[in-house]
């Protein structure tokens, strides 16, 4: 069955099929400066729509590409020579400004990509020797009246959709869908979203490099008002209205918005209101854009049919953690913690509210560094590494928290963890969706929860488990022990926090007590119950 | 009056002198800024297009009512803190359930909307507004203060004093520090959250509308003014440590005196290029600014 995205493509083309033969000649001027804008906005969509990272220096990398190309042109560069400079040129100088802020989050990278921008402004602006100053560039090679531009103009959006398509193809979606959603998760995944957003932003510019060097050719000049800060809030609107995350959608964008003054003309000089406030209806009523709101009324598509799990390896590499300490503002929360978990062990570490046994599993799955201490698998240490690295190394973790990050279905998650581990890690190489589909539906079916299938997915050596019988029913806690045992017995370590003392009893091998950010006691089940230290501190006198 | 500063210390006195003034002025965008971000979580990427209404508002009532801006400026923070209410109504109300992208780009659109709708009513021409103690400089020794910087310095020293006793002193600034720490406990404890985050976004829009009104009279208002404003609301609030009011005047305080000093030895582009240029070099050096909050992510 066709999806709306491929729809609104064919939708498009018979536009500007229309425009080709019947069109006036400012018509298609009109939709040859669209071609500029979409370029600009499918690049934005790596960036913003896929990475989820909030850019504000799109349009300025807009602005680098229309003056590389007028600036090189103007020197007697050829075209052939001139237009990759154009988009390696904002690519390069993105690369470079991204590079110091890579680890820089949310609004705080925002802020550095809007630095960026007011830069590039200053530049356009201030150096008259390079950039013409207010006066901008003239006598830019126009591309011919008439067809022409329109046609190079489309024809190279046509190339960057094909390419915008193949880089998020594949296990690349649901991976960067859980990018957006949430980093830490991304992180425990095996994902690394400072690399994946790193090269997204790289990418981004060099689209938005082709975009401004095709308006330059258009336009047959540069002028200081390609590095307005407007240009970069209608792409955000583009790609808002279109739909965040598609490439059709961004299309769609640079089109409606393209076309606005053209279609309220009537309004006079107000259009512009009607704009803003589109753009807040939009946001209001159809916050998944044009595309998405589309996606989501359109009847959905099921994979077919399952078959069972490849099945896994016996891994057998002990964890050792060796020393631990961990202090948040001078207060320790965990004072030395020496502990190791064996292959085909269950160990259930119990303590009371605040004893550090979530901060000891943040430590552990790299979240969080220790002061002091080692971590060990096998004999690769593990302290030092990103969280995206120690899931890859075989360390995989479960939340306490194990919904889906908004919008992904719990199959999306379980593939984004699998498409991590088969060594696609957004843009770029990638992995078929259809397997990857399937071995998840049957992590699915084997977990109570769609984050265990997700940490599942990492085929982990130790699995570390917060409060995994949380919320369950007594059917569901059976259930979690069977697969929780027969994890074990294939070969796995398996850590488990939890304070259903019941449960924790019956299943683990050995369990260690933490208290007071130490581990103050590891046996059996029934030497911890025994012990009166941790009866006293933990269990109190009605467990005996 | 000879002083007996040498001259080069003099100069330099003078752009401090000057951008003190702009300094209190954007430290009154940033606390705005501020009480929304900590109310809600929202970037209010309209607080300086609400500085910018809030002067049209000032030349609107100048020309019906050619009184002091003494007398207007009770009346501008007014209308605009009825605006605030509206504002939430469009900008939060819709939005909070959604991830905090959304609210943001709301504030992008309403405030470009607001920006388009005042150039369609008075175009983009600059228009003068009402100062506060009329024109004409006062003397320090060899330093000059012009008298409307001085009302600016007075006023947002009153308005900022006056912010922090409202919300560190009375029930409604211990209730609204409760409901922005833990909506959910404040909630559970009968405080009307909801009513409050309105009451947030009335304050931060009638700050607003005080800056508009004060900036209006030696710096005029043209419909993208705010655009500016906004940018150093940010910058200050980031560098000032994310969420902290103290931060935010230290961090507004900073870039104006900063920005003044390079644009009176260099020339004004250079003296923004070198305030971003630091701002950058300042993220990486201490990428969460230069006071982070204590945030820890429970798993």
């Amino acid at each position: 069955m066709i999806r709306p995205a491929p729809l609104v493509g064919l939708a498009i083309c018979g536009w500007l099929l229309a425009v080709m033969i019947l069109g006036s000649g400012y018509d298609q001027r009109l939709m040859a400066l669209a071609a500029a804008a979409a370029l600009m906005a499918i690049g934005y969509q790596l960036v913003f729509g896929q990475a989820g990272a909030l850019s504000l220096a799109q349009g300025a990398c807009f602005a680098i590409g229309a003056y590389s190309a007028g600036i090189l042109s103007r020197l007697g560069w050829p075209l052939w020579a001139e237009l990759p400079a154009a988009v390696l040129v904002p690519a390069l100088l993105a690369g470079l400004a991204h590079a110091p802020v890579r680890r820089l989050d949310g609004h705080f990278f925002a802020l550095a990509t809007l630095g960026f921008a007011v830069l590039v402004r200053l530049v356009a602006v201030d150096a008259q020797s390079l950039t013409g100053g207010a006066n901008g560039l003239a006598g830019v090679p126009a591309f011919g009246r008439g067809p022409g531009a329109m046609l190079v103009g489309w024809g190279a959006v046509g190339l960057a959709a094909a390419l915008a398509l193949w880089l998020k193809r594949g296990g690349n979606g649901p991976a960067l869908a859980l990018v957006r959603g949430d980093a830490d998760l991304a992180r425990a995944s095996g994902l690394d979203p400072e690399r994946i957003r790193a090269r997204g932003f790289g990418l981004a510019a060099g689209f938005a490099g082709a975009g401004g060097a095709l308006q330059a050719h258009v336009l047959g000049l540069v002028s200081p008002d390609v590095a307005d800060f407007q240009v970069m809030v209608g792409c955000l609107a583009m790609v808002v209205i279109g739909g965040r995350g598609s490439v059709a959608g961004a299309v769609l964008g640079a089109l409606l918005i393209g076309h606005l003054p053209e279609w309220l003309r009537p309004l006079g000089a107000s259009y512009r209101i009607a704009y803003g406030l589109g753009l807040f209806a939009c946001l209001l009523v159809a916050p998944a854009g044009l595309i998405g709101t589309l996606e989501r009324a359109w009847p959905s598509r099921r994979t077919t049919g399952a078959t069972a799990p490849s099945p896994v390896p016996p891994t057998g590499r002990p964890l050792r953690i060796e020393s631990i300490e961990k202090s948040y503002g001078g207060i320790a929360v965990l004072r030395g913690v020496t502990l190791e978990i064996r292959p085909g062990e269950i160990m259930g570490l119990i303590g009371p509210n605040g004893s550090g046994k979530t901060t000891l599993v943040n430590l552990i799955s790299g979240l969080d560094r220790p002061d002091r201490g080692t971590i060990r698998l096998g004999a690769r240490a593990l302290e030092r590494l990103s969280p995206d690295r120690i899931a890859l190394a075989g360390v995989a973790r479960s939340f306490q928290s194990p919904a889906p990050p908004d919008g992904m279905s719990p199959l999306d998650l379980v593939t984004a963890a699998l498409a991590a581990r088969a060594g696609c890690v957004g843009f770029g190489a990638a992995a078929a969706l259809d397997p990857l589909h399937r071995q998840a539906e049957g992590l699915l079916r084997r977990s109570p929860s769609s984050d265990i299938a997700r940490a599942l997915a990492l085929d982990p050596a130790i699995l570390l488990l917060d409060e995994p019988a949380a919320g369950l029913d007594a059917d569901a806690r059976a259930g979690l022990a069977l697969l929780l045992r027969a994890l074990a017995d294939e070969g796995r370590g398996l850590l488990v926090v939890e304070h259903d003392m019941g449960f924790l009893m019956g299943l683990a091998d050995r369990v260690a007590v933490l208290l007071d950010g130490r581990i103050a006691r590891v046996g059996t089940a029934d030497e911890v119950r025994a012990d009166p230290a941790v009866r006293a501190a933990y269990l109190g006198p009605a467990a005996c | 009056m000879t002083g007996s500063m040498p001259a080069e210390l003099t100069v330099l006195a003078q752009l401090l002198l000057n951008g003190l003034a702009l300094g209190a002025a954007y430290a009154l965008v940033a606390l705005g800024f501020v009480l929304i971000l900590n109310a809600t979580g929202a970037i209010n990427f309209a607080q300086g297009d609400m500085v910018m209404l809030g002067g049209y508002a000032a030349v609107a009532l100048a020309r019906v009512l050619p009184v002091s801006g003494l007398v207007l400026l009770p009346l501008v923070m007014l209308a605009m803190a009825g605006f605030g209410l509206l504002f939430s109504l469009l900008a939060w109300r819709p939005f909070r359930q959604r991830p905090p992208i959304f609210g943001l780009l709301a504030t992008v659109a309403l405030g470009l909307t607001l920006q388009e709708a005042m150039n369609a009513v008075e175009g983009a021409a600059p228009q003068a507004g009402p100062t506060l103690f009329g024109p004409g400089e006062i003397r320090f020794g060899p330093l000059g203060l012009s008298r409307a910087s001085l009302g600016i310095l007075i006023a947002c020293l009153g308005l900022g004093l006056a912010q922090a006793w409202l919300l560190g002193r009375t029930q409604f600034g211990r209730r609204l520090r409760a409901s922005a720490q833990d909506p959910v406990t404040a909630r559970a404890l009968g405080i009307p959250v909801d009513r409050l985050i309105a009451a947030s976004f009335m304050l931060a829009a009638a700050l607003a509308g005080a800056v508009g009104l004060l900036l209006s009279g030696p710096y005029f208002v043209t419909p993208t003014a705010g655009n500016d404003l906004i940018l150093r609301a940010y910058i200050a609030v980031t560098i000032g440590g994310w969420g902290s009011l103290k931060g935010a005047v230290a961090g507004a305080l900073l870039i104006a005196l900063f920005e003044s000093v390079v644009a009176g030895y260099a020339s004004s582009t250079v003296a923004t290029a070198a305030l971003y240029g630091a701002v950058l070099l300042l993220l990486v050096v201490r990428p969460a600014g230069l006071f982070p909050a204590p945030l820890g992510r429970r798993a």
